[in-house]
């Protein structure tokens, strides 16, 4: 599925994306799209020493319990307007979570077992190209 | 040996490239990106924002406060950005002039070069008739509160929009060579006549003899050493300063790696009760003129994004997040760009050579900031908007400074020949020589020095 992230790493990416974006309405739960069978699509190009702390991280996130993943995820989203080093990696870490989940999430990529409609289906996005 | 290397390959290298190449002059294009053309670059917003750019798509200051938008790719920031094309004012130039002692920073003097970099691309001025919703709503806003605004001018050819196309979709390069990016303009032109590029090549250092310069790098995983009578770098404010620092030249330019400044540009939503959207069409048409904005020192600008950077500007999570992505067809969208001071950023390496970037909002750079959004506020409030989505973040697409230009080598980098001071066969002309934020669109500015020093070294 991952060559870059373990199966821990995309479990707890699944649990930590269920949170930012879960089932609600039309909108689908992140697990649910199967969008992360294309996270090495997003991934790939970033810096391999930042992939291997993410692919640890994760792991370890996806044996915590599930109130440790909202706080963090709460602690994430209030970083950015806070000031100190301690925030400083959680604004970073926020951003580098969420430009995978939301990065894949809204990508119009879901997974081969997904029926539903995709998020962007559901934003009702679209762009045209008239291709030369 | 060649006569130059030109290590970037965007707005300047790419000028530079092609000018030096017509001459004659035995040129090698150094880039670290990809090549990139207009049937292979990447067509989602996924695949482009972790293809296109350094850091596989996001780099940070040393607080993660501020987000920067750099491309590496050939073509370097032309290919993702709007290919807005504004001269730079007397404002801009008499602050440059005092700050760098360089005589020919005036509009005057200027003016050929901008008018010679104008003639080598389509320049299109936006027409009320091609707006979108988004600027409409801008631009009556703006009437209604008395504010002036422009429309934009871009460098475009073919872009079909009256065909349907969304130009949103070349904010990951352009699939048609319409939009006048460095590769269509600069790069493309001058490889048909042998302009050799080297892509994915990395820059690592470069040293610096009387007669020649030897450049280091890796081309993937090959290590390379090409020897060159001159280099040019042209890696912007980031990549020129970079290969600077690496290369160990601070001790002897105690300004290299100062007056570091971004625009820093804040994006505001609203909300209204129909569908505006905002990413069909030509997305970006419209910005302030008002005087009264450049002398707060802001302006603003329609823009809209796709999903994922909108999402990603959006400080929420949950059900919450949701609710306004539902929104992302009634949403409005106006930046503001603030013309931020070069005293609060600088470049430095740690000790394994990473850049590491300090940049600090200065008290100024804050009131600048809170005027110009408490302004859009006010537009938006003034077309009816039912909510507004203030965002906490704040990037920077236009990055400047760091080699600053000018006649005193205790305060600048590069002497007005754009020759590095001390080190004669080092030239910079990009965006890392400007003295602080021009506060405009800084693309033709670097074109039109870039045209400057290509001419002098052809005399």
């Amino acid at each position: 599925m991952s060559t870059i992230f373990n199966k821990f790493a995309l479990k707890g990416l699944n649990r930590i994306g269920n949170i930012m974006v879960p089932r609600n309405g039309q909108f689908p739960a992140f697990s649910e799209t199967g969008c992360l069978e294309h996270v090495d699509d997003i991934v790939s190009y970033a810096p391999q020493n930042d992939l291997k702390d993410l692919n640890l991280l994760l792991s370890i996130l996806s044996f915590m319990p599930g109130f440790v993943l909202l706080w963090l995820v709460k602690t994430m989203t209030n970083s950015h307007h806070k000031d100190g080093k301690f925030y400083d990696i959680f604004r970073m870490l926020d951003f580098g979570l969420k430009g995978i989940i939301l990065g894949t999430y809204y990508s119009g990529k879901v997974g081969i077992n997904f029926k539903g409609k995709s998020p962007l289906q559901v934003i009702d996005f679209s762009i045209n190209r008239i291709e030369v | 040996m060649y006569d130059f290397v030109i290590v970037g390959s965007g707005s300047s290298g790419g000028t530079l490239a092609r000018n030096l190449h017509e001459a004659g002059a035995k040129v090698v294009v150094l880039e670290a990106g990809k090549f990139f053309r207009k049937n292979t670059f990447p067509k989602t917003e996924m695949e482009y924002s972790s293809q296109l750019f350094w850091g596989g798509g996001i780099e940070f200051d040393s607080h993660a406060k501020t987000a920067f938008l750099r491309a590496k790719c050939v073509g370097g920031t032309t290919i993702v950005n709007q290919c807005l094309m504004d001269r730079f004012d007397d404002d801009c130039f008499n602050d440059w002039k005092n700050r760098s002692g360089a005589d020919f920073m005036s509009v005057e003097a200027m003016l050929p070069y901008y008018e010679r970099a104008e003639a080598k691309i389509n320049l299109h001025t936006f027409d009320s008739k091609e707006f979108n919703k988004n600027a409409d709503l801008f631009t009556s806003g703006c009437d209604k509160l008395g504010y002036k605004w422009k429309a934009l001018r871009r460098g475009m050819s073919d872009c079909k929009v009256e065909e349907g196309n969304d130009c949103i979709g070349c904010l990951g390069g352009c699939f048609r060579d319409s939009k006048q990016s460095s590769l269509v303009v600069s790069i493309q032109v001058a490889e048909k006549n042998g302009l050799e590029i080297r892509s994915e090549f990395e820059v690592e250092n470069i040293s610096h003899f009387s007669d020649h310069v030897i450049v280091y790098g890796k081309q993937g995983s090959v290590k390379q050493e090409i020897k060159c009578a001159k280099v040019i770098l042209a890696g912007g404010a980031f990549g020129s300063t970079h290969m600077m620092l690496k290369s160990g030249f601070k001790s002897q330019l105690p300004a290299l790696g100062k007056g570091f400044c971004q625009h820093p540009q804040y994006m505001l939503f609203g909300v209204f009760d129909t569908p505006i959207d905002a990413h069909k069409g030509n997305f970006q048409t419209v910005s302030s003129s008002d005087p009264g904005f450049r002398k707060k020192g802001f302006k603003l600008e329609n823009v809209y994004a796709q999903p994922i950077s909108v999402g990603m500007l959006f400080n929420s999570y949950g059900k919450e997040h949701q609710e306004l992505m539902e929104k992302y067809r009634y949403m409005s969208c106006i930046e503001a760009a603030v013309r931020d001071q070069p005293e609060g950023g600088e470049m430095n390496i740690d000790k394994k050579g990473k850049l590491i970037i300090t940049k600090n909002l200065t008290d100024q750079d804050k009131q600048r900031r809170d005027i110009a959004l408490e302004t859009i506020r006010n537009i938006f409030s003034a077309q009816g908007v039912k909510k507004i989505i203030n965002s906490p973040f704040y990037f920077g697409l236009h990055l400047m400074g760091g080699c600053s230009i000018g006649v005193d080598q205790t305060k600048s980098v590069v002497n007005p020949e754009f020759q590095v001071h001390g080190l004669k066969n080092i030239y910079i002309a990009d965006t890392s020589i400007f003295p602080s934020a021009p506060g405009i669109n800084p693309a033709l500015s670097t074109m039109a020095f870039s045209q400057k020093l290509s001419e002098e070294i052809i005399k």
